[in-house]
């Protein structure tokens, strides 16, 4: 077993905010997991086993253009209905049937998990090492952390929420990539 | 986001050969307005280069800055790059066809063949001479205006300018090993194939100081001819280093479980 397996979301920028949709090709996954299944498509599905160490990151196509990952939250099958999806949905796309597939703007702090924590994070807090008051640097962040022991055979869907420079319409969503245990 | 950071240098170069300085008479810019650069603008731009370090203390990401000089007053950047020597061409052919239709009316009254002659050489305009010092993008073309029609008196009249060009950046910054410049050759052919750019050593945070040397250009007149004439002027701008530590994402420490949610087993 490897150790470690890597994800990483490439984001053509202009592509996305353009389209005001991660998929149309905007976003791809790749990971280096053997058995993974979605390469190069925004539903990869990543085999992991417990205890391996998942790290993510963003590329972006055009060098350029600055993308990072702004959350990753692992959906609760229970609370589906009322996370995030739902604002998918609303959005009246010809994907809402398919509400997990299905990207959205992200409005505010919306959603569940780890989104809570974020906006606590974003908000106005001391001047730190000269930036400006609170400012949410994603950039310092790394996205890693060690798989659990998961029902195997289940794929654990999560949403990821990508940041594209700043301002009300810099991040963009999907709900359609998961880790599974085998 | 680790975006390359590019710095415009925005000189008015009118102005800059007139006054001999570039103090008041350059406007710098950044991207990274909205990471804390300050004074955008002016002459006084501080870059904000954010960087970060890893829990062992070493540098986890690679900041790039790009100078991108610019000149106030003159044709863009971004029009083909044959543009002057087209213009040269269009203006020849232009002045033949008014040389032939003299020839055919000087005959006749009420035509002042030598007014029109001179007309027909202040519309054509003068090729500037190229010597070994001012070969460039602009040497042996034409002078033109800002919207490209031809200059028959460079020493009166407004004219364009050659875009400034950065010959080198020292100071504070590069002495003491923050920022480590040097030139490039590039595919844009915006920048004339060159370019400034210098990787940070974030790793020392402060504000610090560095320079740019920059030359521009003169129309003069010598020996009954057109040149342009050098002129090297500098101009000091700031970068201010901060740097913070990676964190984990999901645990805002160090690494822990993934938070997905428990599901039975089946």
């Amino acid at each position: 077993m490897n150790p470690k397996v890597s994800i990483v979301v490439v984001v053509d920028v202009i592509g996305a905010l353009s389209d005001g949709t991660l998929r149309n090709g905007n976003l791809c996954m790749i990971d280096d997991g053997e058995q993974s299944t979605g390469q190069g498509t925004p539903e990869l599905c990543t085999v992991v086993q417990p205890g391996q160490v998942v790290t993510w990151s963003a590329l972006a196509v055009d060098l350029q253009t600055p993308v990072e990952i702004k959350s990753i939250t692992f959906l609760d099958p229970d609370a589906e209905a009322g996370d995030a999806e739902a604002g998918d949905a609303e959005a009246g796309d010809a994907e809402a049937g398919d509400a997990a597939h299905a990207p959205e703007r992200t409005e505010g702090a919306a959603g569940t998990g780890n989104a809570g924590a974020r906006s606590e994070r974003n908000g106005p807090g001391p001047e730190r090492n000269g930036h400006a008051p609170g400012r949410h640097n994603p950039e310092l962040e790394v996205w890693s952390g060690v798989v659990p022991h998961l029902a195997p055979g289940v794929a654990h869907q999560y949403r990821l929420e990508v940041q594209m420079y700043e301002g009300e319409h810099s991040t963009l969503h999907i709900a359609s990539p998961a880790l599974m245990c085998q | 986001m680790p975006q390359q950071l590019a710095v415009i240098v925005l000189v008015d170069v009118g102005n800059a050969l007139e006054s001999r300085t570039l103090e008041g008479n350059t406007y710098l810019f950044d991207n990274m307005k909205l990471q804390g650069s300050e004074n955008q603008g002016t002459g006084e731009l501080v870059t904000a280069i954010n960087g970060s370090y890893w829990s062992d203390g070493s540098q986890a990401s690679e900041q790039v800055l790009n100078w991108l000089p610019y000149s106030l007053g003159s044709i863009p950047p971004t029009v083909p790059r044959g543009y002057e020597a087209e213009r040269a061409r269009q203006t020849d052919e232009q002045a033949l066809t008014e040389l032939d239709h003299l020839a055919a009316t000087s005959g006749t009254t009420g035509v002042d063949a030598a007014s029109e002659l001179s007309r027909i050489r202040q519309s054509a305009g003068r090729r500037v001479k190229t010597t070994r010092r001012t070969r460039g993008r602009l040497s042996g073309q034409k002078v033109l205006d800002v919207t490209g029609n031809v200059v028959s008196d460079g020493g009166t009249q407004a004219h364009s300018y050659p875009a400034p060009v950065i010959t080198d950046i020292c100071g504070q910054a590069v002495d003491e090993k923050v920022i480590y410049p040097a030139e490039y050759g590039s595919p844009d052919l915006v920048t004339d194939g060159w370019y400034w750019s210098a990787t940070v050593d974030t790793s020392r945070p402060g504000t610090y100081a560095y320079t740019m040397r920059i030359q521009l250009h003169q129309l003069v007149e010598q020996g009954g001819e057109s040149l342009w004439e050098p002129v090297n002027l500098t101009c000091e701008s700031k970068i201010r280093v901060t740097t913070e530590p990676k964190r984990n994402a999901f645990t805002q420490a160090g690494l822990g479980l993934l938070p997905v949610p428990p599901r039975a087993f089946s």
